[in-house]
């Protein structure tokens, strides 16, 4: 019997009780999703009730504000600089972190662990403590309040995690591939391009994709450098922006639109984060 | 690769030269932080006083915005982080066992961590709603199937304790799945035999968690407990969106910034938020070292 | 201390009966070994008597009392498991204790059994160690003395010297003779090792694909073998088998086999003699097949096997001999040290009468039974 996969046999009374709980456990975690999405595609009957309880499920369930929203021109604009911003710190993470990764993957270099611990510490810091700082500096540099300034900051917040992932992409290619290409003449630029970078390019499309999730949900840095310039907010800072103004369906229905990709991509991928959690520890 | 001792750091550059742009943009932006941080909260907004002054500090621990501020997040942390470790337990606990189905219940356990924090403050704002928001309407009984608790609705946004409740809902409802996580990996490595022998020997289901799961998870749980703690010290979109005028440190950080232009008492409280999580930290390893010590040595 | 009753043990995952009407008794202070390749449910059988996986189907009985619906943790039964388990956390006086305190025995009456434990099982001196500390050997003797020191009805030992070396494993079974002998214990042991279980047991229950093929004492299984996976299994190395059918003729009674003629000692012939051209199953082991030369035991055979040697493996002071007769068919014998014999050699080698088992082909069971 392998060690995960055991039946272990329980009292039909401790079944029930169990069995309740991950009911319990499925609700509670379930159950703010649903809502979400209700209020998303409920009618107004349904969300101005004068007074009467709100309904579980709308009296006239409909797509109506979905099709509102993608008609509203600040919507669109909003969704274009979340996306530019994103794609952008993608660009320049990957251009830092890629090369980093690959020495701090490839080579054991004399210094290599208190680099690694550096790049963890850097992570450590508060957000909300270092964001003054980054602005002031911004200001300073002249980059407060445009595209590249939140850019660079979600830069600053994903490149030790591209490092890192990135590390991983590269360690786990065989040695000896590169030193047969150092056999066959290729220098270690072209071995780089060559060999290394296409067999690391699925590891790297992870730390990508996560350093793309990471600006889009990010808020902090994105208010603070954002603060007085409307027209680069982000999809986050615009539904923060509104949440007094506009009724709970518009709300819920940018959050769901905000949610969708982490939630694709998390479903993908969780497999792999929970074997990446245990298998360091299971014998 | 030996590392050759007579290695000249000119021989170290041409090697890892790909290196520095990331370094130097990440050491460099650090270091900055750091010594904006300190300018900026050794000095004032009165150009009158000189460079480095504890004048903003000063000022900050007359405010009672400060005082309630670390109040909250003090409270908070405390009673969040435990709270936290809880729920990650319970539900690690939960889906420990191999059942039908358990793939897609983990998965969905994960659920919470994928949606953005925002999104899940912005929810719990609508669902807080004063007066008439689900939850209002669900503790006045107009839904039958749960019965009435209050009779007027609660402004959950307006009072100190509502609101600090909400957050605190918020973020450990958001941050279950890594806690679970952690703990599951903890709850995984434990043999299964050990279970099975003490099963044998006599030892019921509550004997078993505090003499055979607990101490061998200990290592997750300090884990958590660190991870955790430092999360809540520096929190600062739920209270953000949730809770308006009662603010934490984080939102504080906003209040002084934004709201008044006051960098320096911002960056005040940043310093001050950083002393608190180094402090817990300390806290912290030193209870899980002694708390170790207590039983494996009994 | 404990009669143990299995009535029809029945255990189903899904669709796959691992064990069906499985049924077994043992004796108050017995020592029995459930013996079974890898799969045939032995571990399974085990773990339902210890509460620790559920039974489907039948009745187990301890002392006369019905414990099907028993939680492990009430069953008066201790277990040694393969992996020994012991709490990598506590020192191995404070696992030999866990059992003790859990149910309350006064610190007094722990501390003596506690003594009592370490001296039949020298251990003392490692109380205060802990499991990563030890050696594995230590390590079984501190799951042992766990187990003993509840002074259970019943002992379950789950193939516990399977992680230990040849050297060990000799010593070990040499103690647990001892503490057998000693404690007086019901013993209910599980290997696939069937050394240790001819060694130690006082019946064996020889078990195959969840079922029971024989349960007997080990020298009667040995000489009396009920089918042919209990020829098969039991005795190193392993038994001959060959297919043919029973030849009655003037007097003279044999089986005609595809390795050649062999002949039956008259007791058996005497069986066989109406059953003239039955299809058999003829089992003989190595040690009972002798070759004509300077060993040639038994004078009252003629009828020879002619076989060439094929393979020689050295056993240490014997020699295990594979031959080859002209029609193909393989047979194994043993030859001692100073036997000399070449490969590609041509000998005439002849079987014990008196040791030829016979078995029906289609139920593969001991027709003499």
């Amino acid at each position: 019997m392998s060690q995960i996969d055991r039946k272990l046999p329980m009292a039909v009374g401790k079944k029930v009780i169990w069995g309740s709980g991950i009911l319990l456990a499925v609700f509670i975690v379930l159950g703010p999703v649903y809502l979400l999405i209700k209020y998303s595609i409920s009618d107004v009957s349904s969300i101005n009730t004068g007074g009467e309880p709100i309904p579980l499920w709308p009296y006239h369930p409909t797509l109506s504000i979905y099709s509102y929203l993608f008609s509203d021109i600040r919507f669109y604009r909003v969704l274009m600089n979340s996306i530019i911003i994103a794609l952008s710190s993608v660009g320049l993470s990957m251009l830092l972190g890629v090369p980093a990764a690959y020495i701090l993957g490839t080579y054991r270099i004399p210094g290599r662990k208190t680099i690694l611990l550096g790049i963890i510490s850097v992570r450590l810091f508060p957000d909300i403590a270092s964001v003054i700082p980054i602005v002031q500096l911004f200001i300073n540099l002249g980059v407060h309040q445009t595209y590249l300034g939140v850019i660079m900051a979600h830069t600053l917040l994903a490149l030790p995690y591209v490092i890192f992932i990135g590390i991983g992409a590269f360690e786990s290619i065989p040695k000896d591939l590169e030193q047969q290409a150092w056999v066959m003449g290729a220098d270690r630029f072209q071995t780089f391009v060559k060999i290394l970078f296409p067999l690391a390019i699925p590891g790297l499309a992870a730390a990508a994709i996560y350093t793309f999730l990471l600006s889009w949900d990010e808020f902090i840095f994105a208010y603070f450098l954002s603060l007085g310039r409307e027209d680069i907010f982000t999809l986050t800072l615009y539904l923060n922006g509104i949440k007094y103004a506009e009724p709970q369906n518009l709300l819920s229905a940018i959050s769901v639109c905000l949610s969708l990709p982490v939630i694709i991509f998390t479903l993908m991928v969780q497999r792999y984060m929970v074997a990446g959690v245990t298998t360091g520890s299971m014998k | 690769m030996r590392t050759d001792s007579k290695e000249s750091f000119k021989d170290w550059v041409i090697r890892a030269w790909p290196l520095f742009p990331a370094a130097l943009y990440l050491f460099g932006f650090l270091i900055i932080v750091f010594v904006y941080l300190a300018c900026l909260s050794l000095s004032e907004t009165s150009i009158t006083t000189s460079f480095p002054t504890l004048n903003s500090f000063k000022e900050l621990f007359n405010d009672d915005e400060f005082h309630s501020a670390l109040v909250n997040t003090i409270v908070f942390t405390v009673i969040g982080t435990p709270l936290e470790l809880i729920a990650g337990l319970i539900f690690a606990m939960l889906v420990y066992r191999t059942f039908f189905m358990r793939g897609l219940i983990r998965s969905i356990f994960l659920i919470p961590l994928a949606i953005p924090a925002l999104v899940t403050a912005m929810l719990l704002f609508v669902l807080f709603d004063y007066p008439g928001g689900h939850v209002n309407h669900l503790l006045l009984g107009n839904y039958s199937i749960f019965p009435a608790v209050i009779d007027t609705p609660i402004g959950w946004r307006s009072s100190n304790l509502f609101a600090m409740g909400i957050s605190l809902l918020g973020k450990i409802w958001r941050d279950m799945p890594i806690s679970m996580l952690i703990l599951l990996a903890g709850l995984n490595s434990i043999d299964p035999e050990l279970f099975d022998a003490a099963k044998t020997m006599g030892a019921s289901l509550r004997k078993r968690f505090s003499s055979i799961i607990i101490p061998l998870i200990l290592p997750s749980i300090a884990s958590v407990l660190l991870l955790r703690s430092v999360e809540m010290w520096k929190e600062f979109i739920f209270p953000f969106v949730l809770s308006g005028r009662n603010r934490l440190m984080g939102t504080l950080i906003d209040y002084y910034y934004n709201g008044l232009g006051n960098s320096h008492m911002a960056a005040a409280v940043a310093i001050i938020m950083v002393v608190c999580i180094v402090v817990s930290t300390i806290i912290i390893l030193k209870s899980m070292e002694i708390i170790q010590n207590i039983l494996y040595k009994r | 201390m404990a009669d143990v009753l299995l009535k029809s043990f029945t255990k189903r995952y899904g669709s796959i009966t691992a064990l069906e009407n499985f049924s077994l008794e043992i004796k108050n202070g017995e020592f029995v070994t459930l013996l079974g390749p890898s799969g045939c449910g032995k571990t399974t059988l085990l773990r339902m008597i210890a509460g620790l996986e559920t039974i489907d189907g039948g009745e187990l009985y301890i002392g006369g009392r019905l414990y099907n619906n028993v939680p492990s943790q009430k069953r008066k039964i201790a277990m040694v498991f393969q992996s020994y388990a012991l709490f990598p956390h506590m020192s191995v006086r404070r696992n030999i204790m866990f059992g003790l305190k859990i149910n309350k025995i006064p610190q007094e009456q722990i501390n003596q059994k506690l003594e009592w434990v370490v001296n039949l099982l020298h251990l003392k001196g490692l109380e205060e160690r802990y499991p990563r500390e030890i050696s594995g050997g230590q390590r079984q003797r501190v799951a042992l003395a766990r187990a003993l020191v509840l002074d259970p009805d019943l002992l379950l030992l789950d193939e516990p010297l399977s992680n230990l070396d040849a050297a060990l494993r000799e010593t070990a079974i040499e103690e647990l003779k001892r503490i057998h002998h000693h404690v007086g214990k019901t013993i209910l042991y599980v290997t696939h090792n069937q050394v240790e279980a001819m060694s130690m047991s006082e019946r064996i229950a020889l078990m195959n694909f969840g079922h029971l093929e024989q349960y007997d004492r080990p020298k009667v299984i040995y000489d009396q073998p009920k089918t042919v996976f209990c020829g098969e299994f039991i005795g190193s190395p392993p038994m001959n088998f060959f297919t043919g059918e029973i030849h009655v003729e003037s007097g003279v009674t044999g089986i005609m086999t595809n390795i050649g003629y062999l002949k039956l000692d008259s007791e058996r012939a005497n069986k066989v003699k109406d059953f003239n051209g039955r299809k058999v199953v003829a089992g003989v082991r190595p040690q009972n097949v002798y070759f004509k030369g300077h060993h040639a035991r038994r004078r009252h055979t003629d009828s020879d096997i002619e076989i060439s040697v094929e393979l020689i493996e050295n056993l240490g002071d014997r020699s295990l001999v594979i031959g080859r007769n002209k029609s193909g068919t393989l047979i194994r014998f043993l030859i001692t040290r100073d036997d000399e014999i070449q490969i590609e050699g041509k000998m005439s080698i002849f079987a014990d009468g008196r040791q030829i088992h016979l078995f029906d082909p289609s139920t593969r069971l001991n027709i003499f039974h």
